[in-house]
């Protein structure tokens, strides 16, 4: 048959992943829905790990010729739920009607009469049996559950490892925080290769005492089997009913009973105390085979007491085993036929308000459970008499139906998810003490199963389920059963491989996932530096890592900028993405009077490393830049200076030649002679005057000009008295030169209102500092001088 | 502060230091990838890398900041010294120049780092005993007088001292861990160079508002 439709199941196949195996499918499928009896439906059987679930789909044509013609409408696991039935159709011999059941899901189709149809439904058959031997998981289903009668996905069906995932977080840049989570889960994947599940007969056992001593042994209870349990978890009530005990939490008792627990414990094996803990009466003791002992870790317990004081106490106990934490609950719940809501109550208050304080995870999240006590449920409806009969005739069956725990369990009220066994046993309450005969006293309670154990989680197979009824010295019988559990058990040796190998895996991408970048050149060389010429260099930092890399150039200790003035860096800081570069220009204008540039730029990659960029270039000499006081000391142009000479004048070494400096002086005569083509020559002069190494009107003297800029007298005084003579000589050479000025200003339209003002900024020297305010003081000073 | 089993409790910085070509990011490689990488380039800069560590059952996070050695970097690379709660001073047995210079390191050390900071010194390229120019017994007794830890190492992984690049980073470790242990080193100083807590890799003498002056200088 599969040969039939080999194409087409290999386009099905396509809609899921490579492990999904398409086992079988059937084509040409009509549903039994008004609205949509044209379509063109397929049914798939896909099997993933064992487990099956029957896909219905949709097609876009009679014969599929690629995925983008399927579509999953539905998605039926087939569980314990599931079944499947074919019904005639009147009115045809072709065609019958294939009907799929599963919870509240009834679907029925038209199907072709044929091989196909056969072959079909005996598969759907075949694997309906083997979900049943294997108790399915259907995790695999929950991705095409969120995508049914949605658009076609075609990608995602690639196999998916564990590294992308580990990629995109790091990518994300929150490493040091998903670390943890990140090795967890990878160690939870890893878990089969370091664990090995082994099967542990565990023994619960419950006993009501009624407060009676104990004083017989317990053998026949707690070596009821065999061979020697691995695991003990043994519950009583009722451990004594004094009023001394309910109200000091304390009895004598409890340790006379523990000592019969230890002395009454399999002798084939040696056991050890896990723990033991008690509440009002009440107390449940884990034992363990002492060879396991050593792998258990993490115990802990926690008693609830609800309820009026006497009334009921409920306690309970918790314990982690090797991997997965189990837990075993023992409580006494509210007695009295009339009270099971009262019990329901009790229930969903021990599971509200435990609190494990080592491993503070809710019982319910325990991989394993057990819960066993004096539940206290009974049997309702029927007279004591009618319940003996019953007992008596061995009719358990009825009797169990009048179970207020099966009820209540039934209608979802109380312990649900938990399983209980069959209960082959005759009611476990009321006997006449030291007899195996009901309740005869005058209340005569009517018999009922009050001493329960059920239990609730994976792996956990119920050998036998058990009174025992020579135990007599109570007005309860104990009730035990034998358990077969699976465990996880970790290979130490393996798991210290596993999980340092992942250690080492994460710190492997942890480092490769850091930032990486090239810079083309982390040395950049600039010609020789002009003053005011801007020369621009640029370089290619390439994002070679694997996550986008931030970058930016920060400052060195001790410096406020991270780079000096005469650089400016374009973009300082920015973000390249892997494989992309990204270009920064580093332009250089050089406006002081420097003989070289140099500096070493820190840039720094975010959560990464620091890179070393190194800038550097010759400057050239320049009389722009200069001091007053140098340039009034040389003769020739600056740059046919030799080094000696230059630097003699630059220290006011060498003699005055001039009363200012031959610069000004060739400009200003230049505009003097040339007065109308002068425009470039005049933007010369004020740059010059703008960049001198120190300003015509010395800063020191700034304050001073600003405080006297309203009186002429004052000014003067400054001018003549306090200004450097060379200074003084260039300022008041100037003036001269705007005063001449001035009086052409018929013909130049220069007047001695804008004249001062168009050229004082600099003139006056003041700059550095916040220039408006001071400007208008210092033209006030040069405009009275002038005039 | 109960870190889970797969946590680290605590973040080392620690730093490389040492002359131009003794082997540093060398040491470093070694340590974090387990390979000898052969052609190494000068570091330009600080290359950084991490690795988790085991000291006393406490999971160690270190991390490391490789500084370039030569000399014209030497004013910058002060800047990585502040917070580190190592230092491993790196000198090339075959040359004795970077042994010479062992003394300015350690005064930058010293200067620039706090007194629970844990030095040790590498003897490094002991697989190169034919070109050996610095005795064992040399260093040693430098080692000694100093108060510094030491070893020889070779980050070549040649010859049985290979191990010991591994060891100077664990024995550092084992140090800066015995020092909180003792309370000798407070962990809520900002340049105690551990942390408790993890977090991404910064320095934290180079802070974020640095631009705030170029942008305005700028007209």
């Amino acid at each position: 048959m599969l040969a039939v439709h080999q194409d087409v199941i290999n386009i099905v196949q396509a809609k899921f992943l490579s492990a999904e195996i398409v086992k079988s499918i059937h084509l040409n499928v009509s549903a039994l829905d008004e609205t949509y009896n044209d379509d063109n439906r397929i049914l798939a059987l896909v099997e993933y790990n064992k487990t099956f679930a029957l896909f219905v789909l949709i097609s876009a044509r009679k014969k599929p010729i690629s995925i983008s013609d399927l579509c999953i409408e539905t998605v039926i696991p087939i569980d314990e739920y599931f079944s499947c039935d074919t019904e005639p159709i009147e009115e045809s011999q072709s065609h019958i009607i294939f009907i799929i059941t599963s919870k509240k899901i009834k679907l029925q189709f038209k199907i072709e009469i044929g091989i196909e149809s056969s072959n079909f439904a005996s598969e759907v058959i075949r694997s309906k049996e083997v979900s049943l031997y294997n108790p399915p998981v259907f995790v695999w289903l929950d991705k095409y559950i969120g995508t049914m009668s949605q658009l076609n996905r075609n990608s995602d069906l690639g196999e998916q490892s564990d590294t992308p995932i580990i990629r995109q977080r790091i990518t994300q840049g929150t490493t040091a925080i998903n670390r943890e989570s990140m090795l967890k889960y990878q160690l939870k994947l890893k878990e089969p290769e370091f664990t090995e599940k082994q099967e542990f007969t565990i023994f619960v056992g419950t006993w009501n005492v009624n407060g009676q001593p104990p004083s017989v042994s317990l053998r026949p209870w707690l070596c009821y089997d065999e061979s020697p349990p691995d695991l003990y978890a043994i519950g009583f009530q009722e451990i004594d009913l004094s009023k001394e005990a309910f109200l000091f939490n304390d009895t004598p008792r409890e340790a006379e009973w523990q000592k019969y627990v230890m002395e009454g414990m399999h002798p084939k094996a040696k056991y050890r105390l896990v723990a033991l803990a008690r509440l009002v009466g009440m107390q449940l003791a884990v034992m363990i085979n002492s060879q396991h002992y050593p792998y258990v870790k993490n115990v802990s317990y926690d008693t609830v007491g609800t309820g009026l004081l006497g009334k009921m106490a409920v306690w309970q106990f918790g314990w982690s085993y090797i991997t997965p934490p189990s837990a075993s609950v023992n409580c006494h719940l509210a007695a009295h036929v009339e009270e099971f809501e009262r019990r329901n109550q009790d229930y969903k208050d021990i599971n509200a308000r435990m609190n494990f304080k080592r491993n503070p995870i809710a019982i319910k999240d325990h991989e394993q459970v057990y819960w066993l006590g004096d539940l206290n449920y009974r049997i309702t409806d029927l007279t004591t008499s009618q319940v003996k009969t019953l007992v008596a005739r061995k009719e358990l069956n009825k009797l169990l139906k009048a179970d207020q725990l099966n009820q209540q369990k039934e209608r979802g009220n109380v312990l649900l998810d938990y399983t209980e066994g069959d209960i082959k046993f005759q009611p476990t309450y009321k006997y006449d003490l030291n007899t195996d005969i009901f309740d005869t006293s005058e209340k005569a309670r009517p018999p009922a199963w009050t001493d329960r154990i059920l239990w609730r989680g994976k792996g956990i197979y119920q050998v036998e389920y058990r009174s025992h009824m020579d135990m007599r010295i109570s007005d309860h019988k104990p009730v035990s059963s034998l358990f077969k559990s699976e465990i996880s058990v970790v290979d130490p040796l393996k798991f210290r491989k596993i999980h340092e190998d992942l250690l080492k895996k994460m710190d492997k991408y942890e480092n490769e996932y850091l930032p990486q970048v090239t810079v083309d050149q982390t040395e950049v060389k600039y010609d020789l530096v002009k003053f005011r010429e801007p020369q621009t260099r640029e370089i290619i930092i390439a994002n070679t890592g694997m996550v986008p890399a931030e970058f930016e150039f920060i400052k060195k200790l001790d410096e406020t900028s991270y780079c000096k003035d005469w650089l400016r860096i374009i973009p300082y800081c920015g973000s390249i993405n892997p494989g992309e570069t990204c270009e920064v220009k580093f332009e250089v204008t050089l406006e002081t009077s420097l003989q070289n540039i140099y500096d070493i730029l820190v840039l720094h990659l975010k959560g990464g490393k620091d890179m070393f960029i190194t800038v550097s270039g010759d400057c050239q000499r320049s009389c722009f830049t200069s001091s007053i006081a140098a340039l009034c000391r040389i003769n020739v142009p600056i740059m046919q200076l030799s080094e000696e000479e230059w630097r003699l004048a630059e220290n006011n070494e060498s003699g005055v030649l001039y009363s200012v400096p031959r610069e000004i002086w060739l400009m200003v005569d230049h505009l003097y002679r040339y007065a109308g083509t002068v425009q470039a020559v005049a933007e010369s002069l004020l740059l010059f005057l703008s960049y001198t190494k120190d300003p015509v009107i010395p800063f020191e003297l700034h304050d001073t000009c600003i405080a006297a800029a309203s009186n002429f007298q004052n000014c003067r005084q400054i001018i003549l008295q306090r200004v450097p003579d060379l200074h003084r000589n260039v300022f008041l050479y100037i003036c001269m030169f705007l005063q001449e000025l001035s009086k052409y200003s018929n013909d130049n339209g220069y007047d001695a209102r804008t004249l001062p003002l168009y050229s004082v900024t600099s003139c006056s020297g003041i700059r550095y500092v916040t220039r408006s305010r001071k400007t208008a003081g210092a033209s006030r000073i040069l405009s009275i001088i002038s005039s | 502060m109960s870190a889970g089993p797969y946590n680290y409790s605590y973040i080392f910085k620690y730093i490389i230091i040492g002359d131009m070509g003794v082997g540093k990011s060398c040491l470093l490689h070694q340590f974090t990838e387990k390979k000898f990488m052969a052609d190494c380039p000068h570091t330009i800069g600080v290359e950084f890398g991490t690795r988790i560590i085991e000291v006393s059952g406490q999971k160690i996070k270190l991390q490391i900041w490789d500084t370039a050695g030569q000399e014209r970097f030497r004013a910058v690379t002060r800047s990585y010294y502040r917070g580190a709660a190592g230092a491993l001073m790196v000198y090339d047995i075959t040359r004795r120049s970077t042994y010479n210079h062992l003394s300015s390191w350690l005064t930058d050390t010293r200067n620039l780092t706090n007194p629970s900071t844990v030095i040790f010194l590498i003897g490094n390229k002991c697989d190169l005993e034919g070109q050996r120019d610095v005795t064992y017994e040399e260093a040693s007794k430098f080692a000694e007088e100093n108060g510094l830890m030491f070893v020889e190492a070779s980050a070549r992984q040649m010859g049985n001292r290979g191990d010991n690049v591994e060891e100077a980073f664990l024995e550092t470790a084992k140090k800066i861990y015995q020092s909180i242990q003792d309370g000798r080193l407070d962990l809520n100083a900002a340049e105690s160079g551990v942390q408790h807590k993890p977090s991404q890799p910064g320095r934290n003498n180079l802070s974020a508002d640095q631009q705030a002056s170029k942008d305005n200088c700028a007209c």
